[in-house]
């Protein structure tokens, strides 16, 4: 019969070590993978290393973190925002105008944080009230907004005339530009908002489930208006570093792209597309990984236009690795 | 029937990241039986499964079809060795149309690829007649009631020419008579020589239609057996180590004032001219077939649904809910059925389930306090023997029952002054099950009024002081607790007897 032991080779016990690997891998395969790149291109560029260039890239990713730590949340609740990009450029000209008609830095920045919440307010009624579906909902806004910001800047591009104003993206604490500090400080807020308090909590529920968070009481479209508005709020601080750093934003040409720059840096932290799953740090770390990337690619003189086809490899690549859960 | 087994596994065992879960498990099942595969809440019944169907791996063992060795490495391979599987948690895809669902993965198309959906619906409506159940084909999962949901995942599986049936707690949202016509299609399957194994925390159930059992503890063999050798006391000592009272909860606590009072409530299509009272301490049940209205009733009242028209007081007060959010203020809480749909949020942590509806217990100054929301688990990890290796896992790696309970302490833990339980013992073990109703009856005497939705009589019997039936969206009849039989109900919800004085 059937029943004697079956005397096959015993497998040694390497499951629990295995069983922690796996697990560290799936936890921080983000953080991991920055090591490799970072440990590569230090070794495929002596300048790479060298501090300038290490704050130059952090420098140069400031804006996307800001503008991608709003997507994060965005994705987490389960959509998306393609509008961020536009809406960067509709605050940047909007301040400009405010900042020149007044004279004053702060209104200039008070008016920032309004239009950039109103614009993803709208998003929010959209999706949360409208139904609509978040893609057509913020590409409407996309559209709209960048039409807006081209009528009222005439398709060209408009300049501050108010001295003190570039000190926001131009000025230094230490060794830190401005920008990188407040990158990092929004990286600790949006972490805490994420992990400790109910919003964030109330976001993964919904993007994980949607019906079950109603049904735990959650007041799921508030929340949403909440996300969308919140992600407006944070495209206002990356356009009010964009518009400080050169004194001028470019109505037809600012913000291009931006929203597939931050999909792009939450995807490779390892959020996932359907919401509900995935890290704030995991998106900071992404935004390193695409800081990275760029700066080797400049360092090692790769024509600019390939480094679209470098970046889109890497992001699939990303995923595939995700995929194996 | 032969003598020699159809399918063995030998020795299993199994972890999952170094956790101990099946321990060199051996398990036979002979041609044209019914196996019984019964064990606590995580006792590993899913998990020996899961490994048989090819959805999970064993770390060592051997599988054995017909005395020869295979490796079932995915569920195609597993069909492929004739074994289907009726998942314990639904897998329909709401999306899809009912004959999509049916042969997803395995659609008959023509010799150009096209599909044949004529040929599918007709499939389609032969298998879901035999199981007694009338629905269009074409209808869409989405706006089907779950026993029908539940119903179409077990036509799936005998839509395959299978020889080895596996049906993981198959009956959770069936009434009675979707039970009966189940069985007797497993009969008829038995005598066809296929073999069925049965999971089930229903022992009636197990006794009715089961030949053989095989009992898991804690992940290890403690005995298998023939079913008519053994009564169901000694195996349901074996489960849980103890036996388990079937008698009604004796409760001897005084009413007090009226929380609730519903008065002509009408939904077209689900409920009408529903009217009821509610006191604190009181239990009321609510009983029927599917489809009866009463999960709609109270998701009504709850504020999940909007479309109704009447009177809802709550503490003599006339109340507009639109909003779940709304109810839980005003004291009304509700445990939903199907907690993979409505409840379970699969990518938080244990805890987080467990807090998730109510954050403010565990916010200092706006922010959540892990460690307040830990101890608060523990509690309930106790109260509930709640088995969990490790509560920060998201709560989909926990056994079925065990994140049944969990939800249940979520709504224990929002702790309002009317809770309603849909279907609560859903995948529960009669252990566990027994330490819930105590749960249920001590709320009510510390003055909570609750209801209980269920579609099993005994359930609603053993605690309720009130008892109303349901049949097509109406309220047929009212009984005290003690006053009634199982048969009586049966009667008005089947709808062959209704009450002549109508109520409230
Ligand atoms: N994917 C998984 N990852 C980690 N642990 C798991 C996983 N699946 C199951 N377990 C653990 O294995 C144990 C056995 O679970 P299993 O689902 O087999 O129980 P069960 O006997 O089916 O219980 P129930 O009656 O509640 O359905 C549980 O302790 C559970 O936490
Ligand atoms: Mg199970």
């Amino acid at each position: 019969m059937a029943d004697t032991n079956s005397l096959k080779e015993q497998k040694p016990q390497i499951s629990p070590i295995k069983g922690k690997l796996s697990w560290l891998w799936s936890e921080y395969s983000v953080i991991i993978a920055f090591i490799i790149i970072f440990i590569a291109a230090s070794v495929l560029s002596p300048r790479f290393l060298d501090m300038n260039n290490q704050l130059n890239i952090l420098m140069q990713v400031s804006i996307i973190g800001i503008v991608a730590l709003g997507m994060t949340i965005v994705m987490l609740s389960g959509g998306i925002d393609l509008s961020v990009g536009s809406v960067l450029v509709l605050v940047g000209v909007v301040t400009v105008l405010a900042l020149n008609a007044t004279g004053s830095i702060w209104i200039a920045v008070l008016t920032a944080f309004i239009v950039g919440s109103i614009a993803g307010f709208l998003n929010g009624i959209m999706v949360a009230k409208g139904r609509i579906a978040s893609f057509i909902a913020t590409l409407g806004m996309m559209a709209a907004a960048r039409s807006i910001a081209l009528y009222i800047a005439e398709g060209g591009s408009i300049s501050g005339e108010v001295s003190g104003f570039t000190a926001i993206a131009n000025n230094n604490l230490w060794i830190f530009d401005y920008p990188i500090i407040i990158f990092l400080i929004m990286t600790v807020l949006v972490y805490i908002l994420m992990h400790k308090t109910r919003f964030g909590r109330h976001v993964y529920a919904i993007g994980s489930n949607e019906k079950a968070a109603l049904l735990s009481a959650i007041r799921v479209d508030r929340i949403k208006i909440g996300v969308y508005s919140l992600a407006g709020l944070l495209v206002s601080i990356a356009a009010i570093i964009e518009t400080s750093r050169l004194n001028s934003i470019s109505s037809s040409s600012s913000g291009v792209q931006y929203e597939l720059d931050a999909i792009a840096a939450v995807i490779i932290g390892g959020t996932r597309m359907t919401g509900g799953r995935g890290k704030i740090i995991g998106t900071f770390f992404g935004v390193l990984i695409l800081g990275i990337l760029n700066n080797m690619m400049n360092l090692m003189n790769v024509s600019p236009h390939l480094q679209g086809f470098v970046k889109g490899l890497i992001i699939i690549i990303a995923v595939v690795f995700q995929k194996r859960e | 029937m032969t003598t020699s087994p159809f399918m063995t596994m030998n020795n299993i065992d199994k972890s999952f990241n170094g956790v101990s879960v099946l321990k060199k498990v051996t398990f036979h099942v002979a041609q044209g039986e019914i196996h019984a595969l019964l064990g606590e809440n995580g006792a590993g019944k899913s998990t020996l499964m899961n490994i048989l169907g090819g959805v999970h791996p064993f770390d060592n063992g051997s599988i054995q079809i017909n005395g020869e060795e295979v490796k079932i490495t995915n569920p195609r391979a597993a069909q492929e060795y004739g074994i289907s599987f009726i998942h314990q948690e639904l897998n329909v895809v709401s999306d899809l149309r009912v004959y999509e669902n049916m042969f997803l993965g395995s659609e008959i198309r023509t010799r150009y690829g096209f599909l044949k959906v004529d040929e599918m619906c007709q499939k389609t409506n032969e298998i879901l007649a035999k199981l007694g159940v009338d629905i269009d084909p074409k209808e869409y999962v989405r706006n089907l009631e779950t026993s029908y949901k539940q119903l179409i995942e077990i036509s799936k599986a005998l839509l395959h020419k299978s020889k080895l049936i596996i049906m993981d707690e198959p009956t959770t949202s069936l009434a009675d008579h979707e039970v009966k016509r189940l069985f007797g299609l497993m009969n008829n399957l038995k005598q066809s020589g296929v073999s069925i194994i049965y999971i089930s925390h229903k022992l009636k159930e197990i006794k009715e239609v089961c030949d053989r059992y095989t009992v898991l503890r804690d992940g290890e063999l403690v005995g298998n057996g023939s079913m008519e050798e053994e009564n169901l006391d000694t195996i349901t000592k074996l489960m849980v180590g103890k036996s388990i009272s079937q008698e009604r909860l004796i409760q001897k606590h005084t009413f007090g004032s009226e929380v609730l009072e519903v008065n002509n409530l009408s939904s077209p299509g689900s409920f009408s001219n529903i009217s009821f009272t509610l006191k604190k301490g009181e239990i009321a049940g609510f009983t029927g077939l599917a489809g009866d209205g009463r999960t709609e009733l109270f998701e009504s009242l709850f504020g999940y649904r909007k479309t109704y028209t009447g009177d809802i007081k709550i503490n003599n007060q006339l109340t507009k809910i639109d909003h779940p959010r709304k109810a839980v203020k005003a004291g009304l809480g509700l445990v939903p059925k199907d907690r993979k749909e409505n409840a379970i949020i699969k990518d938080l942590s244990v805890i987080h389930n467990m807090s998730l509806s109510s954050i403010g217990h565990f916010e200092r100054m706006a922010f959540i306090q892990d460690k307040l929301e830990k101890e608060r688990f523990q509690y309930y990890k106790e109260k509930l023997n709640i088995k969990v290796h490790n509560p920060r896992v998201t709560i989909d790696k926990l056994s079925g029952g065990n994140q049944q309970k969990v939800i249940i302490a979520k709504w224990l833990e929002v702790d309002t002054d009317i809770i309603i339980f849909d279907n609560p013992t859903q995948g529960i073990d009669i252990g566990a099950k027994q330490e819930i109703y105590h749960q249920i009856v001590s709320l009510a005497e510390q003055g909570k009024a609750v209801v209980i939705l269920s579609s099993e009589a005994p359930e609603i019997l053993k605690i309720c002081h009130q008892i109303y039936v349901m049949f097509q969206g109406e309220i047929t009849a009212s009984f005290k607790g003690e006053e009634v039989t199982e048969d009586e109900i049966m009667s008005y919800a089947t709808g062959s007897k209704r009450e002549a004085n109508e109520i409230g």
